[in-house]
């Protein structure tokens, strides 16, 4: 299940974070995700030979903790997703699924002429996508 | 199958856009006109970076998103890419279109065009077809300034057309 | 409904024509919009001058509407509404609209847009909810109709950014000038 997922911009400043657990651990969510953006970053500075191509948006696993799994995805225009699930047993290809139409929300959420770059992202259309995202997390099939 | 529209749409839009600007919004004020036509263009471009950037790895380095700019994006919004990239090795970039879309099928205001359009003056009227065709590269330097920007390239974008049908557009990063 | 010189369908004019990404049209119309706000601070005077770009973008595209679509004279307001409803939004925007809500006699209606490239990624924030975002449409059918002599009023019924389940515009017939057709030099 899916804990949390937060968009963070170029200077890590918070542009969206929605916590999806019944549990009040809002805060150690977030806190679990600004610990992660320095793992982004050493991540991107300091590519693994051995870990996903060189340059890929997704990042992978960030950091495990003891009940949670932290992963990431950098956009070309410098724009963190974070991912923070509580399975424990997550197929790869789940998360990179999950990713691609997360961004794809994202970019629409972020083509509304209304919308200023390096805010927080207000739109009830994203909330709502997202939510539906989430839900679908990790049943196969979802397109 | 991507939503699409006439391509005239397009082009009167820009063309009444350049025309409001110049002729009632910032009337007597070329500049200021220039300077809100191009934010307008910076933030079709940032908004167009993030979408046509979506699947793909991220640049390492500014020749990359520079590139990409010539082929991928040109052609998502001109249908053929950049003829001709030349860069100083310091930091500045010239892209050249042999047949920039824009100017060959937008129609320049005559309402620019034709100020004062006297027999005798004929180095003015050409001056002023010029200013009125420089009004309508503003969108497309703004495009270009806003979708370098979105890739973490700040500069500074100006247009040049000395050989037309030829456009050029001169990227200049800022340090 | 056909005047002769068999008109063409909408379709087969927008399968004719150049025709471009819609994402590149609908943010640049969005960030005019964006930028008008800025410039001109009143959203009464966005919706102003909104209306007044598409009049001038009507009366100029009126010219390539009726060439391309080879309609050559309507008779009425009735048949010149439904082609631009059936014709005119379909051979620019890629979209249909329909025409309905007639009056008794003739000369009001409303043409209905369900499906509008112009809103594509536009929530409206709190501080525009007096905006006619897509006003630059009625300007545009303002302006063509009065190139074919039709003087007309021009205004929203419905709007989906408001929450309504359609885009409806309102069509009043003010004056009809009896003359012959367009090509008229002077107004």
């Amino acid at each position: 299940m899916i804990a949390c997922v937060a968009v963070i911009g170029h200077q890590n400043n918070p542009l969206y974070i929605q916590s999806f657990t019944e549990a009040d651990d809002a805060l150690k969510l977030h806190h679990i995700v600004h610990c992660s953006l320095d793992v982004v970053e050493e991540r991107v500075n300091n590519p693994k030979k051995s870990g996903p191509t060189l340059n890929e948006t997704f990042l992978g696993l960030l950091y495990p903790t003891e009940n949670y799994k932290v992963y990431g995805y950098l956009t070309n225009t410098k724009v963190k997703f974070i991912l923070v699930t509580t399975d424990l047993d997550v197929r790869d290809a789940d998360v990179r699924n999950f990713f691609r139409r997360f961004h794809a929300a994202y970019v629409d959420a972020v083509s509304n002429p209304f919308h200023v770059p390096g805010k927080k992202i207000t739109s009830k259309t994203f909330a709502e996508r997202v939510s539906n995202i989430v839900k679908s997390f990790g049943l196969s099939s979802a397109g | 199958m991507a939503r699409e529209v006439s391509e005239s749409c397009i082009d009167s839009l820009l063309t009444e856009m350049v025309s409001s600007y110049c002729n009632r919004f910032d009337a007597n004020k070329p500049e200021l006109a220039g300077r809100r036509i191009e934010a307008i263009g910076y933030q079709v471009g940032h908004q167009l970076a993030e979408r046509y950037t979506m699947e793909r790895p991220r640049f390492s380095d500014h020749l990359e998103a520079i590139k990409f700019i010539c082929k991928d994006f040109w052609s998502e919004v001109f249908k053929k890419q950049i003829d001709n990239l030349k860069t100083n090795h310091r930091g500045t970039f010239v892209l050249q279109d042999n047949k920039f879309r824009w100017l060959a099928r937008m129609s320049v205001d005559p309402s620019i065009e034709n100020v004062d359009l006297s027999q005798d003056t004929s180095a003015l009227a050409e001056n002023k077809a010029t200013q009125a065709m420089g009004m309508h590269l503003y969108f497309p330097c703004g495009i270009i300034r806003g979708a370098l920007s979105n890739l973490g390239i700040p500069c500074a974008v100006s247009a040049d057309i000395s050989n037309l049908p030829a456009c050029s557009f001169v990227v200049r990063i800022k340090a | 409904m056909a005047p002769p010189g068999a008109p063409r369908s909408g379709d087969a004019i927008f399968a004719s024509v150049e025709r471009v990404n819609a994402e590149l049209f609908t943010l640049t119309y969005g960030a005019i919009v964006r930028q008008l706000l800025t410039d001109l601070e009143e959203v009464e005077e966005v919706n102003k001058q909104l209306d007044q770009m598409g009049y001038n973008i009507g009366i100029r595209l009126v010219d390539e509407f009726l060439a391309k679509s080879n309609v050559t004279r309507c008779v009425d307001f009735r048949e010149t509404a439904e082609v631009i409803a059936k014709v005119g939004f379909k051979m620019f925007l890629g979209v249909s609209a329909s025409v309905t809500n007639w009056d008794a006699d003739g000369t009001c209606c409303s043409i209905i847009l369900e499906d509008n490239p112009l809103v594509d990624f536009v929530e409206l924030p709190d501080t525009c909810q007096g905006l006619y975002y897509c006003n630059i449409l009625s300007g545009v059918i303002r302006g063509a109709l009065e190139m074919v002599s039709m003087k007309t009023e021009v205004t929203w019924a419905r709007d989906m950014l408001r929450g309504d389940d359609a885009f409806e515009l309102q069509v009043k017939l003010l004056k009809q000038v009896p003359e012959e057709y367009p090509y008229k030099d002077d107004e």
